[in-house]
């Protein structure tokens, strides 16, 4: 899978960091400053013991000049307190040609009260190293301050100038460590309004410091530390902030709108379409009068045939290149080929509009618009009164119009579906002033599948022989379309030995076909043929043998108190079938029992039969939700537990 | 454990004539018709790419470094190589190189050319202020139209600053076939000098460290002196060609410093015995005047060994005395101004590491070296080639390829190896990586020799896991389970305790057990000993409680050894390359008890199997059945680390039939006659 992550600017770095500024102070630089001593000299509120350290402060004062050009400050202190939190201790504040960095101070006080003051020459700038694919103007100035023990105390103040590209500054007041104060100070100039919207938190009310300076303080934000938490969701998708948005006239009615427009206004020449892009498209859908045929064979082309290749630079993090320039050198990133995508339809009179989501499930919030978002698909329209059972991640927007969602950056997607990581998210679609948020659909379980199926020969030495068919469609195959695509000869063989190494301890595979690794839209089929020593175990005179010959579906489970939402990550339906022809002179002394339970958001159901001298065992896993509350873990738990229990159990043959 | 100091090599004379970037015009390789039309490499099925052609020309005079690529694109994943990035560094004072004059085009499958047109972006990859100014950048460009069956061509040049040569390290095994390549040094003959930890030597020799393929040779040649270049020029070039991707397999040896390769180096010796000599004399000579012993190190001895009389003894308290300090390879190393805080200077010697109460591992290696010496003993400092990274070889002469320090004490007359530098390594012993190492070491009358350290038997590294379990008439069992660590997993699991806290710890040491385990138990940790006492085992409590086995109607199928129910086949592939290599020889001791209720039986046991492969690795299963019980116990010791390639299928044969046996369960079945209650799998 190419990853896209970084096709947008990210706005998490303030969740990395901690957030930012305030009106800073003249300070002696050499001497910590009176603010850092008072600081840390407060009271520690209670933590768990699991705490690695606590941000005790974090003050960020953003002030927009007249001019839309506007100057962060942020002063944050943080205590280690266990030695894990040594590197919550390393100061790293990003910055780019467009926000530029004007200073950095940063200080430290030792457990044993010693006082610090990093110098710029004890500094570092690191650039963004980025995917092996990616050039990103990105850079980020980073400090080791003395004292980073348990019980040492990290402070840093900056000071940031920028010119945003939109009237919007997001406060991310929430992330793996708890806060224990926190205060944004907004400072607008004359003849600005500003809105706010608050996303995974209940909005605080701000207080206004008159001469245009209004103020939000927080307390005691509790650490959302998922690092041992199975299912996790990603932290941002739970992590408290607040979106301020402003502007030199009436405040924006609706957020989503104006997001619309404003990209409307940055990428629409981006995505002019050329004589020869208008050429190829003409040349690809040549002869196609279906609607999905015709659009396959343009997105099939954008998604294959143009290389995943990001270069970013200021504004370059938003604003994709021109779909000409990506045509010619058949590279871009994720809302490169988006635009071009969206180029190549409107030349076959199809229209397409870009889509900016986010691969962390629930970090775009509906009732929160803003830019936050980290990728771009494309939205293709489809005409009225159409339909195909292939479109299968279609949406209607409140204008009534339908739209296909697709993602060109996903090598391994078929066109028509969408990859788990979008399901059941929103996203924002780009149509200028009928942009609006819409949620992204949830496939049906039927287009997410594995089908094994086996017949097989066991002899009574225990050995067992035959062949194997395996089906895969939808994320379920990208693993493995990719290894049969992009993998080496021995890098296949030695995943294929790892793969059945799961289930058997000395095993042989052999004649190893593979059908459309590279046609997504038909099921990805691998046959093989096995030969399992010692298969069947003999025990005096039983001879044990597991129905179940492969496949460990039951999701792992711990014992934990959950607090946080599962996140499932994908719909899917597993089969398996397997035939086994028993040896002679044995008889079925015991056969496991017939499983079934519905969940709601899951279902599993496993039969084992004896027939003649054929045993047969067939299952069905079938998930139908993306995402649980906390409170379903338990059934998560009762799921996991008889998936299990019946994966392991035995048939029981006696000799006659 | 620690940064070598590099090579650099320095022009004596302070300027060179002006030299001309000019070195390749515009000359591209027309591509054969086989070349255009090939979907595949013979013998490497599925290969990403393979590189038709590849040319490094180093020419000192023009301080270049130019080299010219043409690459077969076979897969998907063979456009991956059509991003390039180079990269390059620069001090303020002089001395980096930069990398000009890219050029390009891609060529698909019907000839069609497309140039490379665009723009080679500077990236940052890291800048100081400090360090000289010291600022590391790579040029990054991507090829453009790029598609399964392109041809990727490109050049470019490196060019070293003015005053200073580099010598050319041509690696040729890469993990893409390479059809042709063609390798060339220019050096000059100026004479030069080096510069390394503050010595200065006139170099006048070349010399190099070649892995090649048999049959295959660097060639010289020596050309007559010219009008433009009064001394002649040597040219060493090397052709090769069918040259295969570095083989990579999971337990090979630590042989990736060993694939194809040429590396040059300017140096001042003829011979390699020379190199290791004068080399190691400067390095010997280095360690001592860092380990003194200083008078706060004599003071300090004269107290830790106060009457104690034989030298063993001395020796115990003062590497109990060592191990006691902080090694700052597990924690964190100070900034000079914490130091300062502290009122200490700057560490010059061993009397400071005392002072400071801290350490890296290497400087309180020479610190225990520094007590054995203030002791009266002959002691000396070993630097070995760490076997969990690479291996030794005097043939390759650079000092760079040394890691670590660990020590040699002359004890009561016997040479003895010690590792203070690797935290709660047991006196006496060596951590596993510094163990059958081989590097330089110092010996009596200031001298060094090539050797290597001693091995530890396979005895020495035990794991002793013992459950006493009870079941009840569900088949649930729970209970005691003890895992005590000797040797070599007990350092690693005391060095893991050092990466975090006992909240972290305790957890490691339970998910540890947790994947060991039949899924879903309940796993605490009961107590956790002797975990700072490295003398002693590490014995960790654990108490257990759930479902251990699989019922079925009448019967419940039990993992005679839970400790192995999860694991997976060792060795999957039935083909190898190459030989096998373990990170060390050790022994694995299990016993399973389990105590049933009286309404449950135990109706079949696994039977007791051997197993031996030669006299290197042996396997025991055995049961003890009594009329309420079952013991099972289950013995896995592995003799050596390293297996030749020629012993893999035998190796195999022998961990297939250890995984089979331990896949083998106990039958239990219910006895309705005592308990009338039902089978043992009634509520499982």
């Amino acid at each position: 899978m190419i990853g896209s992550i970084f096709c947008l600017r990210l706005f998490v770095r303030s969740v990395v960091l901690g957030c930012m500024l305030c009106a800073v102070p003249a300070v002696a630089k050499d001497n910590v400053p009176d603010w850092v001593r008072t600081v840390a000299a407060r009271p520690l509120p209670a933590y768990s013991p699991d705490t690695k350290a606590a941000v005790l402060l974090e003050e960020t004062t953003y002030t927009v000049a007249a001019d839309g050009s506007a100057v962060e400050h942020v002063r944050s202190v943080i205590k280690i307190l266990r030695p894990q939190g040594r590197d919550d201790g390393i100061v790293a504040v990003p910055f780019d040609k467009d926000q530029k960095l004007v200073s950095l101070h940063v200080w430290s006080i030792g457990p044993d009260g010693h006082e610090y003051t990093v110098s710029d020459k004890e500094m570092v700038e690191v650039g963004y190293q980025g995917q092996g694919n990616l050039y990103q103007d990105d850079r980020i100035r980073s400090a080791n301050p003395p004292g980073r023990d348990p019980g040492g105390v990290i402070a840093y103040e900056y000071e940031q100038k920028m010119l945003p590209y939109i009237g919007e500054k997001t406060w991310f007041f929430q992330g793996s460590l708890p806060r224990a104060e926190q205060i944004f100070t907004l400072e607008l100039p004359p003849g600005y309004t500003y809105a706010t919207v608050w996303a995974h938190h209940a909005a605080v009310q701000g207080s206004d410091l008159e001469n245009r300076r209004w103020r939000w303080e927080i307390k005691d934000t509790p650490a959302i530390n998922l690092e041992q938490i199975l299912y996790r969701p990603a932290v941002s998708s739970l992590a408290g902030r607040m979106t301020v948005r402003y502007t030199s006239g009436a405040a924006p009615v609706d957020g989503w709108q104006s997001i619309g427009e404003w990209y409307d206004r940055l990428s629409h020449d981006r995505l002019a379409a050329t004589p020869e892009i208008a050429a190829k498209a003409s040349e690809l859908t040549a002869g196609k009068t279906d609607f999905f045929d015709k659009t396959e064979a343009v997105a099939e082309f954008v998604q294959k045939e143009v290389r995943y290749f990001a270069i970013e630079m200021g504004i370059g993090g938003y604003q994709p290149h021109f779909a000409a320039d990506i045509y010619r050198n058949r590279y871009g990133d994720c809302k490169d080929k988006a635009t071009l995508l969206s180029a190549m339809l409107s030349t076959v009179n199809v229209h397409a509009a870009l889509l900016m989501v986010d691969d962390r499930r629930g970090v775009i919030d509906p009732d929160a618009p803003s830019i936050v978002g980290n990728h771009m698909v494309t939205a293709i329209e489809v005409p009225k009164g159409y339909s195909s059972p292939k479109f299968r991640s279609v949406v209607t927007a409140k204008t009534g119009r339908r739209y296909l969602i697709f993602d060109p950056t996903w090598e391994k997607t078929s066109f028509g579906q969408l990859e788990h990581e979008l399901q059941g998210s929103y996203g924002l679609l780009m149509e200028g002033p009928e942009s609006q948020v819409i949620k992204l659909p949830i496939l049906a379980p039927e287009f997410n599948t594995v089908h094994r199926k086996g017949t097989l020969h066991l002899t009574a030495d225990g050995s067992l022989k035959g062949q194997i068919v395996e089906e895969r469609f939808g994320d379920l195959s990208d693993h493995r379309r990719g290894l049969y695509t992009r993998g080496d000869a021995k890098q296949q063989a030695d995943y294929m030995d790892h793969v059945l190494g799961e289930d058997f301890s000395a095993f042989k595979v052999s004649d190893v076909k593979v059908e459309n690794a590279a046609e997504l839209n038909k099921d990805l089929i691998t046959a093989y043929t096995i030969d399992v020593d010692r298969y069947a175990r003999s025990m005096g005179t039983l001879l044990t043998v597991r129905p179940r010959v492969l496949g460990e579906e039951a999701p792992p489970v711990d014992r934990k108190t959950r607090t946080v939402p599962i996140d499932l990550r994908e719909t899917m339906q597993i089969k398996d079938d397997y035939t086994i022809e028993l040896p002679g002179g044995y008889g079925v002394d015991e056969l496991p029992e017939m499983v079934k339970i519905d969940l709601g958001f899951a279902s599993y159901e496993s039969a084992t039969e004896a027939k003649g001298n054929l045993l047969h065992y067939s299952r069905t896993l079938t998930v139908r939700e993306v995402a649980l509350p906390a409170d379903r873990y338990a059934d998560l738990q009762k799921l996991s537990g008889v998936i299990s229990k019946d994966e392991q159990s035995l048939a029981i043959l006696k000799k006659q | 454990m620690k940064n070598r100091t590099f090579l650099r090599i320095v022009l004596f004379t302070i300027f060179l004539v002006a030299v001309s970037p000019a070195l390749h015009a515009d000359q591209w390789t027309e591509p054969t018709k086989e070349e255009l039309s090939m979907t595949s490499q013979e013998g490497y099925p599925g290969i990403a790419g393979v590189y038709l052609d590849r040319e490094e020309v180093t020419e000192d005079r023009l301080h270049m470094w130019s080299v010219y690529v043409r690459l077969k694109v076979l897969t998907e994943k063979g456009k991956d190589y059509a991003n390039v990035e180079l990269k390059y560094a620069s001090f303020r004072s002089g001395g980096g190189y930069s990398v000009n004059n890219i050029e390009g085009r891609t060529i698909h499958p019907d000839g069609k050319v497309i140039p490379f047109t665009g723009k080679p972006y500077d990236k940052l990859i890291v800048s100081k202020q400090g360090y000289e100014g010291y600022k590391y950048m790579a040029k990054v460009f991507t090829m453009p139209d790029v598609e399964v069956g392109s041809i990727l061509e490109y050049r470019y040049t490196i060019r070293y600053d003015d005053n200073y040569y580099l010598s050319p390290d041509w690696y040729i095994q890469s993990e893409l076939y390479l059809r042709k390549g063609h390798y060339v040094w220019k050096p000059t003959s100026k004479e030069l000098v080096s510069r390394s930890a503050g010595r200065e030597h006139l170099t006048n020799s070349l010399g190099w460290f070649p892995v090649l393929p048999r049959g295959t040779e660097i060639h010289q040649t020596q050309l007559p002196p010219t009008a433009t270049n009064t001394e002649g020029q040597l040219i060493l070039d090397l052709n090769v060609h069918d040259i295969p991707p570095a083989p990579r397999e999971e337990y090979m040896p630590p042989i990736s410093s060993f694939s194809y390769r040429v590396l040059f180096y300017y140096t001042p010796y003829r011979t390699s015995e020379e190199y290791w000599r004068q080399e190691g004399k400067y390095w010997s000579k280095d360690r001592d005047k860092f380990i003194g012993p200083g008078s706060k190190v004599t003071e300090a001895v004269q107290q830790i060994t106060a009457g104690e009389q034989s030298q063993d003894q001395k020796l115990r308290k003062i590497y109990a005395a060592v191990m006691q300090l902080e090694n700052t390879d597990y924690t964190r190393e100070r900034a000079r101004s914490e130091d300062k805080a502290e009122g200490l200077r700057e560490v010059h010697d061993t009397d400071d590491i005392l002072e400071r109460k801290r350490g890296s591992g290497d400087q309180l290696a020479q610190l225990f070296v520094a007590m054995a010496r203030a002791a009266g003993m002959k002691a000396y400092v070993f630097a070995v080639t760490n076997r969990d990274r690479s291996l030794f070889t005097d043939y390759y002469l650079n000092m760079s390829q040394l890691d670590d320090d660990v020590a040699v004490v002359n004890v009561d007359g016997k040479e003895m190896y010690f590792d203070p530098g690797s935290r709660y390594c047991p006196y006496g012993h060596l951590d596993w990586k510094h163990t059958n190492a081989s590097g330089i070491r110092q010996t009596e009358g200031g001298g060094t020799v090539i050797a290597s350290t001693v091995g530890e038997p396979y005895s020495f590294s035990r794991t002793q896991r013992i459950a006493d379990l009870k079941m009840d008439e569900h088949g649930e069992v729970s209970g005691l389970v003890k895992v005590t660590y000797m040797g070599q997993p007990a350092i690693s699991w005391r060095h893991r305790s050092l990466e975090g806290d006992t909240e972290s710890f305790r957890r490691q040491l339970r998910t540890n057990l947790e994947e060991m385990l039949p899924g879903g138990m309940d796993v605490n940790v009961v107590s956790i000993s002797q975990l700072d006492d490295y003398e002693k085992p590490l014995v960790v409590q654990y108490g257990i409680k759930g479902a251990a086995g699989s019922p079925t109607g009448k019967r419940l199928f039990v993992p005679a050894d839970l400790f192995v129910t999860n694991e997976k086949p060792l060795f999957p592939h039935e083909k190898r390359e190459l030989a096998v290599y373990f990170d060390y020889g050790s022994m694995v001791q299990d016993a399973v008890r389990i105590q049933f209720p009286q309404n449950i039986k135990a109706e079949s046991v696994p039977a007791t199997s051997h197993e031996q492969f030669e006299k290197f690795a042996a396997y025991s299963l055995t049961n003890e059945q009594k009329p309420n019980s079952v013991t099972v116990r289950r013995d896995l010791s592995l003799g050596q680390f390293f297996f030749e390639k020629k012993d893999y299928p035998a190796l195999r044969d022998f961990y297939g039939k250890v995984e089979n046996k331990d896949q083998e369960k106990l039958v239990l079945i219910a006895s309705p006659t005592e308990t009338g209650t039902g089978s043992p799998a009634a509520s499982n």
